[in-house]
């Protein structure tokens, strides 16, 4: 019934999607943290 | 060429570091996300009528074509924002066009790999050269040429301008490449709207349409959330380069 | 036309440091000479298959040479400094951009005129389609793709890595000239029947190249920027 290609198109488009999310919410992150490190020094 | 005139000195003055909030907006278009992407899947998986000769895999089509409108709206904006940062110079045109490009690349790679599985699971060959399926290619290795650009060194305006021109020239050359391509040889998609001569009789069933632009919708609006999020993060980055400046400018006084 | 003037201009001052140095004119031929020899290896120049891939090595020869000199043109005014002399000489950016491609187009019409038949004398090609079409087709390719070569050129000269760069930016750019040339050249030097068609190509590649040389010649200015 084809239903392992639907799954794997569906799920690599997840991953995809999900991946590049991740990706942004990191370097988000590693942001927050080097504004954290900044405001300790600026004081 | 070599004009490194070190113009990245407009050092933020006093900048309050304020965190990185996720605002209204942010959140909305979140929810939006979630909620159209449920509905999305529900119209995909229940509502939408099954095709009688490739069953389950012709599902693949909804994000496949939604994955294709929205790179290819991506790649618009950053069209149409890269016109506006040559006229206006301002640096949020171009935080925007980078962060539409980024989004656009991330589209062509799900549109290239479902691409291939729905050609393995329709014509039983991985890949075809065919119009559409090439120009979405050539058009991945333009945007990443662009992202390329953006990678140089040296100041911010002169990496906005050049990639900015790129932008501009990338999105003219795709109609050609599509018609070039297309004259070169044609055989493998179904013409699925409108008339033109298509294969299996073609057409689409109007559960289909209905899940189809419902899926479309709820790409555009991921797009917005992604957008957004985006354009707010490289905003904050380039705030934390300046404020970098003049801690530095401050130490060696 | 001050425009043309000083594009002439430009154009003659990098030809002669060109005949000077002969540094890239006889890179570009030695390297046309070797990629036949490679191709002499990849396919058999004996066997009568072979005369269907002439028409792709042609153009494989002339982009890849034509790289090399595209690559030169830009880069060697940044010793010296000599590309901020240009720009703030009284002339417009665009007549830069034309003197420079005016250069390149010239030198990639010499590599041609002496790298093809030298192919076809190597790979024993028996030409007899119509010289005049394939020149034509030849000659509408080159400016294509030394126009937007050119181009990219200058916005890849900013870059540190740009010998890199530029081939990265220029291929998926050129694929519709690099389809459509290919294609005719084909039916032009295998199957004259078929000219119509050919020279439906050629009036794509046309459209083509005065598109991309309109869009170069507006933009170039934002390139070009002190």
């Amino acid at each position: 019934m084809n239903y392992e290609y639907m799954f794997a198109a569906y799920s690599v488009a997840w991953v995809v999607i999900f991946g590049y999310m991740f990706i942004i919410g990191k370097k988000h992150n590693k942001l927050k943290k080097e504004i954290e490190f900044l405001k300790q020094l600026d004081k | 060429m070599s004009m490194n005139l070190e113009r990245e000195k407009a050092v933020l003055t006093g900048t309050q570091l304020s965190e990185v909030k996720s605002t209204n907006l942010s959140k909305i278009l979140f929810g939006a996300t979630v909620i159209s992407m449920l509905i999305s899947l529900y119209f995909i998986f229940i509502f939408a009528a099954e095709e009688t000769t490739m069953h389950a895999a012709q599902k693949i089509f909804y994000f496949h074509v939604s994955s294709a409108w929205l790179a290819f709206m991506a790649f618009f904006v950053t069209f149409v924002f890269s016109i506006l940062f040559l006229i206006k110079r301002k640096r949020i045109f171009d935080t925007y066009a980078y962060v539409s490009a980024e989004i656009g690349i991330v589209f062509t790679i799900i549109v290239l790999t479902t691409g291939p599985i729905w050609a393995k699971s329709a014509w039983n060959t991985w890949w075809v050269w065919e119009p559409r399926l090439i120009t979405t290619l050539i058009l991945f290795f333009i945007y990443i040429a662009y992202i390329m650009i953006r990678q140089m060194d040296g100041v911010w305006d002169k990496k906005a301008r050049l990639s900015s021109v790129f932008g501009i020239i990338g999105f003219a050359d795709v109609p050609i490449v599509f018609f070039a391509i297309r004259w070169w040889q044609t055989k493998f998609h179904p013409i699925v709207f409108g008339d033109g001569p298509s294969q299996q009789g073609g057409g689409i069933e109007s559960s289909m349409l209905v899940a189809l632009l419902v899926t479309i919708t709820a790409f555009t609006i991921l797009y917005a959330y992604l957008l957004n999020k985006g354009v707010s993060f490289e905003n904050m980055k380039i705030k934390v380069d300046r404020y970098k400046e003049k801690l530095r400018e401050e130490l060696e006084k | 036309m001050n425009l043309f003037r000083t594009a002439l201009l430009l154009a003659k001052k990098d030809l002669y440091s060109e005949l000077k140095t002969k540094q890239i004119l006889t890179t570009q031929i030695i390297f046309a000479g070797l990629v036949i020899v490679v191709f002499s290896f990849a396919f058999d120049p004996a066997n009568n298959t072979t005369k269907a891939v002439i028409p792709g090595v042609i153009w494989v020869i002339i982009v890849f040479a034509g790289i090399l000199g595209l690559n030169r043109s830009f880069i060697s005014e940044q010793r010296n400094d000599t590309m901020q002399g240009l720009l703030v000489a009284p002339m417009e950016s665009s007549s830069i951009y034309l003197g420079k491609f005016l250069a390149n187009f010239a030198m990639m019409l010499v590599v041609e005129i002496v790298s093809i038949p030298f192919l076809f004398l190597l790979f024993d090609f028996k030409f007899n389609g119509s010289l005049g079409y394939f020149v034509l087709v030849i000659f509408l390719g080159s400016f294509g793709f030394i126009a937007i070569g050119t181009f990219l050129a200058a916005l890849a000269a900013n870059s540190k890595s740009s010998e890199m760069l530029l081939p990265l930016l220029l291929f998926p750019i050129t694929t519709p000239i690099l389809i459509g040339v290919v294609q005719a050249t084909k039916i032009i030097l295998t199957n004259m029947e078929k000219l119509s068609s050919a020279i439906a190509w050629i009036q794509l590649v046309t459209a083509y190249d005065v598109i991309f040389f309109v869009v170069c010649f507006l933009l170039i200015d934002y390139v070009l920027e002190v």
